[in-house]
């Protein structure tokens, strides 16, 4: 079975199947990638199979990202979500979701900008300001992981890309491409932490993942953006372009990102 | 004899005049304060198995022989015209039986004027069939220029209703006087019911008779207004419904689903179902409104309140009512000179509903934030403060309550209030933790017409008939309670048939905490009549005076110490049956009813990250004698746990350039989850009111909810001197009113 030209790749379907039900992803044939793409945990190899209650309680995986697994979702969705699948979850973003003829929907304006924004981007969000939703992602580009896909292997980094133009995609997987596994480092120590609505089971507001390694310390936020974010240093947080209602984030990153540098000492 | 007499009925803060036919009802002492045999002592759920496994029924659960499946097209915009509607592509969809527009059914329109209303629906053999079949409707809209803003609302007098104006003694005055004054702007959001079950019926043409299956918190509400749209006899619409997801006051009224399934169900000929999405029931099912409040109060140095004033701008959406806001302000407290002033916008939105005590919760609010600010400028304990202004009497006609014990709620409240120096100093970096409280008032004393009959059977069981509905909040369990302990038997004797309006006697409405003072009187009256009977029974069978029988642990018993089992007497009558009847009593007379209550939150603030908890809730209230406490206790801790999503997460948001509602899904409408609930001490006084009918009970269903955000965002003050001046209080608003309390800080460093 080839991917693309109508089909769709089906693994937890936790995002999948409410897009689909939305009709904002459109599939004649879904195609069940479970067997695969591989499952489980070998060294600093995790399958992109893997769901994320099976990673938040593995002691072999760093802590920030088993962090992030258990503050995201609910037990139920991370019992069927895969990390594979996270990378690659759409934004929360209400215009989004609604179908607003969007900039990411390939339309010509962002009406986020101009509407409705607690949830929203504090950067990147020229053109969109939608807010990436992973917290395991930022955990990951905090920990500087690579990716293997069926075609090639590209930093994390590589993945996401800000929407052009040109392009409306928030990835630069190709059609039909498969992310396999991620190869993560151990750093010397990581964290993440979450700024939410609810105390569980709602999208951050603010994410930070935190990892120490010999040459530094990397940063990573989740919910800033509309991709996960690197910030190369604290004071980045500076360059922040909040709109009218999302100036509270960098308020509130502020602190996560002391609290999270203090953590991984 | 029958007497047919004039009393005073209450609803939400709305009084009427109403007939009552008066019979035995004052013949009947309360029962001694404390718990009797089967009253006051805890009582599981009767249908809490059922309803756990799946067996109960609920109209969701409803598959009729032969049902079709309605869907409804709504409009997207906030306002708009429909200039081209053509159905004639989906009528030919596969499975497609029917379709109406706004020619066939009154609630639907061609000039949709909020996001949400309904334009034109069709009915499939599937529920899929009929959303399918949506996409096929052929529609132009001309969109229009929606008015979204209630200030704007205001300015340009689109207004519900005449604005509403109050005024007692001489605010001018008041304000003279005052040592101290606050004025402040409070806002609250608006918020949406979110039932489980989402709005729903299920319509049947029974012969001449219209069957209507409904998820309803009013059976004979929805039969009357039915039968006055469809210009039937009240008797050819029988109304049912057995059990019941959650309304919260959004389902008091047929609603356009069940005028939508009625109009199908009438083409096709077959029964038609019109269920709600969790979509559809965010738009457009009700909600409780967003308020505007401008606030005035002035107090003397001694505490006594000499003013108080609001301005209270309710932006109600295009139909709906304008709620009592400026209730509590005008009720709670012995103030000599208030003035109120209420607006109520109409506007490019979604109607309101009621929504558990409405206009209460948003006004007091406001109302109980600013007696905090007061006493924190008086430097006066907030609890004595109350106490200072505590009303012995309505102020606004000086009518005497039926009870009050208020002040004894106050003095239940002072262990939990006195904790505050111990949560307080258990604060720890940023994470400062202190302690608020806020008073309670709200209605709750029901009142006629409500019946009920009492049917006992040859082997001494018991039926409780009465054709109320139970919302969710276990009154069927009261009723049955009420029923054991007047006829002395164990509660598993007793059952209770209700939700169907051909088999049973009118009931009241489950809304405005009324069902308990409503409808327990006539089951105790009807359950005395019954008893009445089976002694005359027995004396007659044994040769006793009845004076000497009672009933007792399922055993008629007399005073020398003779004892038969019931079902010995009963069964005497073979397959005849002992049938009791009872109605509400009146009101009484010049009095008036109310329910009141405190309660003190205890919150953790991260004050770098703007972060709340609520860390526990004691909630004290005074609601007359309580039926079942483990029932009470429940409504409470749900009333509390709305009250906390009220406060911190909840909020309806719309596009301001479109009217487009945003939240319509739960990731983005944010209930709380089980995490976010704190620990709730629950504490009724159970004094039962000794001018209030034969049980001296009052409802429970509304007040715990009006005091939480108050009681909450007062004990953010107390941890973090952060005034928050709306809700909910995400993380945005804690983080502004943390800096400001910093800036002004800055400026006016406190007193060492």
């Amino acid at each position: 079975m080839e991917l693309g030209n109508g089909s769709v790749a089906l693994a937890g379907g936790t995002d999948l199947v409410p897009l689909l039900r939305d009709r904002i992803v459109e599939a004649e044939t879904l195609v069940d990638i479970r067997r695969i793409v591989p499952r489980g945990v070998q060294g600093t190899t995790i399958g992109a199979g893997t769901t994320l209650a099976e990673l938040e309680v593995d002691p072999e995986i760093p802590q920030a990202l088993r962090e992030a697994c258990s503050l995201a979702a609910s037990p139920q969705l991370r019992s069927m979500g895969t990390i594979g699948g996270n990378l690659l979850q759409a934004t929360r973003c209400w215009y989004w979701r609604l179908k607003f003829p969007c900039f990411l929907h390939g339309g010509d304006r962002c009406h986020a900008r101009q509407g409705i924004t607690r949830e929203h981007a504090i950067f990147g969000n020229e053109r969109c300001a939608s807010a990436h939703p992973s917290d395991p992602a930022a955990a990951l580009l905090a920990l500087g992981t690579t990716l293997r896909t069926d075609r090639r292997e590209l930093p994390l980094e590589e993945l996401y890309r800000l929407p052009t133009e040109d392009d409306r995609n928030v990835t630069a997987l190709e059609p039909g491409e498969l992310i396999l596994e991620l190869e993560v480092p151990r750093p010397e120590a990581s964290t993440y932490l979450k700024a939410m609505d609810r105390t569980k089971f709602t999208f951050a507001l603010v994410g930070v993942g935190a990892a120490r390694f010999p040459d530094g310390v990397r940063l990573a936020l989740a919910g800033v953006a509309p991709i996960p974010w690197r910030l190369d240093s604290p004071d980045d947080l500076e360059r922040a372009t909040p709109l009218p209602g999302t100036a509270f984030k960098v308020e509130l990153a502020r602190p996560l990102i002391r609290r999270a540098l203090e953590a991984v000492g | 004899m029958a007497r047919l007499i004039k009393t005073e009925k209450e609803v939400e803060g709305r009084y009427t005049e109403q007939w009552v036919v008066v019979e035995e009802d004052e013949a009947i002492d309360q029962w001694p304060q404390g718990p009797g045999t089967v009253v006051g002592r805890p009582a599981p759920r009767q249908d809490g198995h059922a309803r756990a496994r799946g067996q109960a029924i609920y109209t969701a659960d409803l598959a009729l022989p032969g049902m079709l499946h309605a869907a409804v097209l709504r409009s997207p915009f906030a306002r708009a015209r429909v200039t081209k509607l053509d159905l004639s592509r989906a009528l030919e969809a596969p499975g497609v039986v029917g379709a109406v527009r706004p020619d066939d059914c009154h609630v639907l329109s061609l000039e949709p004027p909020f996001h949400g209303a309904p334009v034109a629906a069709v009915a499939a053999d599937s529920e899929s069939g009929a959303r399918a079949a949506l996409d096929l409707i052929d529609v132009e809209w001309e969109e229009l220029e929606p008015l979204l803003d209630p200030e704007e609302a205001v300015k340009r007098e689109s207004l519900l209703e005449d604005p509403r104006r109050y005024e007692r003694g001489d605010l001018d005055a008041g304000l003279a006087q005052a040592d101290v004054v606050v004025e402040a702007e409070y806002r609250t959001q608006t918020v949406l019911h979110n039932s489980l079950e989402t709005h729903q019926s299920v319509c049947r043409w029974e012969g001449d008779t219209l069957e209507v299956y409904i998820s309803t918190q009013y059976i004979w509400g929805v039969r009357d207004s039915i039968a006055g749209k469809l210009d039937l006899p009240p008797d050819r619409v029988r109304v049912v419904c057995n059990f019941m997801g959650g309304g919260f006051g959004a389902k008091n009224s047929p609603g356009d689903y069940t005028y939508i399934a009625i109009a199908l169900a009438g083409q096709t000929g077959a029964p038609v179902r019109c269920a709600l999405t969790r979509r559809e029931e965010n738009l457009a099912s009700g909600n409780r409104n967003s308020t505007i409040q401008r606030l005035r109060a002035g107090v003397r140095s001694d505490g006594t309140l000499v003013a108080l004033e609001g301005e209270y701008l309710n932006a109600i959406g295009w139909e709906g009512f304008s709620g009592p806001t400026y209730g509590p302000m005008e009720m709670l407290y012995a103030c000599e000179n208030v003035r109120t002033l209420t607006y109520g916008a109409k506007l490019n939105l979604p109607p309101n509903a009621a929504f558990r005590a409405p206009g209460f919760v948003e006004g007091t609010f406001g109302l109980e934030c600013v007696l905090d600010e007061l006493a924190a400028r008086l430097e006066l304990d907030p609890l004595e403060l109350r106490r200072r202004n505590h009303a012995d009497h309505d102020l606004a006609d000086g009518r005497p309550f039926s009870s009050k014990n208020l002040l004894e709620c106050y003095r239940r409240a002072e262990p939990h209030w006195a904790r505050r120096e111990e949560v307080r100093a258990s604060s720890n970096g940023p994470v400062r933790r202190g302690t608020g409280l806020a008073s309670q008032i709200w209605y709750g004393g029901g009142g006629p017409p409500s019946y009920a009959w009492i049917r006992v059977g040859s082997d001494g069981r018991v039926t409780v008939v009465t054709a109320m509905q139970d919302i969710g909040t276990g009154t069927r369990t009261a009723m049955a309670q009420i029923a054991a302990e007047e006829l002395g038997l164990p509660l598993d004797r007793v059952r209770v048939e209700l939700g169907d309006s051909a088999r049973g006697p009118y009931a009241s409405i489950s809304a405005g905490s009324s069902t308990t003072p409503s409808m327990g009187p006539a089951v105790r009256a009807a359950a005395a009549d019954a008893a009445r009977q089976i002694l005359e029974i027995a004396a007659q069978r044994f040769d006793l005076e009845q004076r000497v029988l009672s009933l007792k642990d399922g055993n008629v018993v007399s005073a020398n110490g003779g004892s038969w089992p019931l079902e010995e007497v009963t069964g005497l009558l073979e397959d005849a049956q002992i049938l009791g009847k009872g109605a509400r009593g009146p009101n009484p007379t010049g009095m008036r009813v109310l329910t009141f209550g405190i309660q003190v939150a205890d919150v953790s603030v991260d004050v770098e990250t703007g972060e709340v908890r609520v860390d526990r809730i004691a909630a004290i209230h005074d609601v007359g004698r309580v039926i079942n406490p483990l029932g009470a206790q429940s409504q409470v801790e749900g009333g509390i746990i709305q009250g906390v999503g009220h406060t911190l997460t909840e909020e309806r948001l719309i596009d301001p350039a479109s009217g487009t509602v945003l939240t319509q899904t739960l990731d983005a409408y944010k209930l709380p989850t089980i995490a976010d609930v704190p620990e709730i001490v629950v504490e009724l006084l159970d004094i039962p009111d000794e001018h209030l009918t034969n049980l001296g009970s009052k409802g429970l269903g509304e007040p715990p909810i009006v005091p939480t955000a108050a009681a909450i965002v007062n004990a953010i003050r107390d941890a973090t001197g952060a005034d928050v001046r709306s809700l909910p209080v995400g993380r945005e608003e804690m983080l502004r009113a943390l800096a400001e309390a910093r800036e002004r800080e800055k400026r006016a460093p406190a007193p060492a």
